[in-house]
């Protein structure tokens, strides 16, 4: 029988013992768990004696749980990668995997499976609370499939962001501190720029070209890598009865038709992993010929 | 002569800065290879090229016919390397930690049971097994390191500064183990500070420094090509006097030292009155051996302390032995009379002089 990964055979016995595996989840749910029962005392009271509050409660349950759990997978998944390479330079067993027959694949995909099999754990361990949602009604299958998929990119994506820190960087902490910055950035920055698009446009005739399909696909593209405008741009069209994997867009006259946004969001946050992940694998090589610094011999 | 290692010009730059200059050197196999330098001489960018995690800037290195450049995978699988530190992962037990490395060498599970045994008890720490790698102590660290580096079978173990920060006992125990390792048919190229340790267990060694090959070969061959003469060590009881007329008298004989470390210890302790006397001949340069062995063969009469002299000679052993029969047949007593044996140390600085300072 084929053997899985000794990478990722070692990243899992050592994550998994000791308390912090458990510890971790425990808070993880604990907050999404604490979240939920404000959110679901808030709204019962304002409900009333509403017809349709159950749904209403259920719609709302739903988006708040997946939201939460959206922010933790966001902190959680690059802060596990981060440490994975540049973790191995720290401990001095770096060299020895690189002397070993392990290839740089298999050292970065060991290493990225075994986050990604813990930020699964994480995501199926949400599936009975987002499932709350099913007992007040008012929430689809799709909805909580496209939801439970758009967390596992962003589980993907980012862990890769947090592996390709860890490549690149020298130490745990300044890997860290990338990878988490530049989600922030990414996070903050693409709503940021979108507004101050609209904002140029919106003082005066908006150009012609901005009602291209290209122009409409470059800034649905564009918006598409963030997840949370990607996922919550897809709630709203569904709400507005859009098919879950298209929708006609129709600026004037002209149909243009184009991907859901979380479809898009796959493919982008796919494409993007693979990026990253070859970089990663790059700089796992043995040390080119020409060193950019001196090393003590 | 099987060759396991071959460098030819094996040149490798930094920057600006070249760390290695055209290195050729061979290695044969079954030897027990002494890399010797100071620090910043070269050793470990060699080493690391040989394991393959640094491509030379100029040149190649062959290990078991194989390429570093070219078939770099296929020299991962005839190297164990060991490097000047100890990787520590957590929460590991020391079994996981063979059995990790071993299937990051591609050897099936039901193989890794049995070798993980094997090599623990080579290693002297099957007692030890079910215990986390970062409870053991340094010693008991690197004895594990060394049997990591052995978990594939390979046939040349590098072995960088193995000895470094061990104690006393960990490093006879490594010592011994190192020895144990050659029996078994292995390659072992080892870098140390320890000069003395290395020159207990070196067949071969080879000095570098600044990146350039200084020496390198069999200790014994390099030994001889330094010092092309041999020193002669004589233990004199009696007749102290006739040593020098009689060893300067033979055209083989270049020089004749006195040791003075003997004279110092065969000095008997002075009274207050032959004090004075006694420090002006010790204090004054020695005008020669013949003075000294006077002054020394001056209590004759005395219980006979023994005088120590060497001698360089270029003579074959045929003529030490003809030497020592002079010597004997004119009435000198002697105790010892024994070729002296150049050290590693010696080695070192004689090469090294110049260029370290």
């Amino acid at each position: 029988m084929a053997e899985f990964n000794p990478v990722l055979v070692k990243e899992l016995r050592g994550r998994m013992r000791g308390p912090s595996a458990f510890m971790l989840l425990t808070g993880y749910l604990l907050l999404l768990g604490l979240v939920t029962l404000l959110l679901y005392t808030a709204l019962a009271d304002s409900a009333g004696s509403e017809l349709n509050a159950g749904q209403r409660i259920g719609k709302q349950l739903f988006i708040v749980i997946a939201t939460v759990a959206l922010i933790e997978v966001c902190v959680i998944t690059p802060a596990l990668t981060a440490g994975s390479i540049v973790g191995e330079k720290e401990r001095q067993t770096y060299d020895l995997l690189i002397a070993s027959l392990l290839s740089p694949w298999q050292i970065v995909w060991g290493k990225l499976a075994a986050a990604l099999a813990f930020a699964l754990l994480m995501i199926v361990s949400v599936v009975p609370l987002m499932s709350l949602a099913f007992l007040f009604g008012g929430v689809s299958l799709a909805e909580v499939l496209i939801a439970l998929v758009g967390l596992l990119m962003t589980a993907l994506l980012y862990a890769t962001v947090g592996l390709f820190w860890s490549a690149i960087m020298h130490s745990t902490l300044g890997a860290t501190s990338f990878a988490l910055g530049s989600i922030i950035v990414m996070l903050l920055g693409i709503p940021f720029l979108a507004a101050i698009f609209t904002l140029i446009f919106a003082q005066g005739t908006t150009p012609e070209w901005t009602r291209s399909a290209l122009f409409i696909y470059l800034s649905g593209a564009f918006v598409s890598i963030h997840p949370f405008i990607a996922l919550g741009l897809t709630e709203t069209l569904l709400n507005a009865g859009d098919s879950p994997f298209f929708s006609v867009f129709d600026p004037q006259g002209a149909n243009i038709t184009i991907p859901s946004p979380w479809l898009a969001y796959v493919v982008l946050a796919a494409l993007f992993s693979i990026v990253l992940l070859w970089f990663s694998v790059r700089m796992l090589r043995p040390e080119p010929p020409i060193a950019k610094q001196a090393r003590a011999t | 002569m099987t060759l396991i290692v071959e460098m030819r010009d094996l040149t490798h730059r930094y920057g600006a800065t070249l760390a290695l200059d055209h290195l050729n050197v061979q290695i044969p196999e079954g030897a027990i290879f002494g890399f010797i330098g100071p620090n910043g001489a070269g050793k470990t960018t060699t080493m690391r090229i040989l394991t393959t995690l640094l491509v030379p800037t100029g040149g190649d290195a062959r290990v078991g016919g194989f390429s570093v450049l070219t078939a770099p995978r296929d020299v991962r699988r005839l190297v164990g390397f060991m490097p000047d530190f100890f990787g520590v992962y957590d929460n590991m037990k020391v079994w996981e930690y063979l059995d990790f490395f071993g299937h990051a060498y591609s050897i099936p599970a039901p193989r890794r049971a049995g070798l993980i045994s094997d090599l623990l008890e080579l290693v002297d720490l099957d007692h030890k097994r079910d215990d986390f790698v970062m409870d053991l102590s340094r010693g008991m660290k690197q004895r594990l390191s060394l049997a990591r580096t052995m978990i594939h079978d390979p046939r040349l173990l590098i072995l960088d500064e193995p000895a470094s920060n061990l104690d006393p006992r960990a490093r006879i125990e490594l010592r011994e183990l190192l020895k144990e390792l050659r029996a078994l048919g292995k390659t072992i190229m080892i870098s140390s500070h320890i000069l003395t340790e290395l020159a207990e267990m070196c067949t071969h060694i080879a000095i570098i420094e600044r990146g350039r090959l200084l020496a390198a070969g069999d200790v014994q061959t390099i030994l001889r090509s330094l010092q092309p003469h041999r020193t002669l060590e004589l233990r004199v009881l009696t007749a102290a006097e006739r040593v020098e007329p009689l060893l300067r008298a033979q055209p083989d004989v270049l020089d004749v030292r006195f040791a003075v470390a003997d004279a110092l210890a065969a000095v008997p302790v002075p009274s207050d009155d032959q004090e004075a006397a006694a420090s002006d001949e010790f204090a004054a340069p020695m005008p020669g051996l013949a003075g000294a062995a006077a002054t020394l063969s001056a209590d004759d009469e005395a219980p006979a302390q023994p005088t120590t002299f060497l001698v360089d000679y270029a003579g074959d052993e045929r003529g030490m032995g003809a030497l020592l029969t002079l010597l004997v047949a004119n009435g000198v007593g002697i105790s010892r009379f024994a070729e002296q044996s150049s050290g590693l140390e010696d080695i070192f600085m004689q090469v090294t002089k110049g260029i370290v300072q």
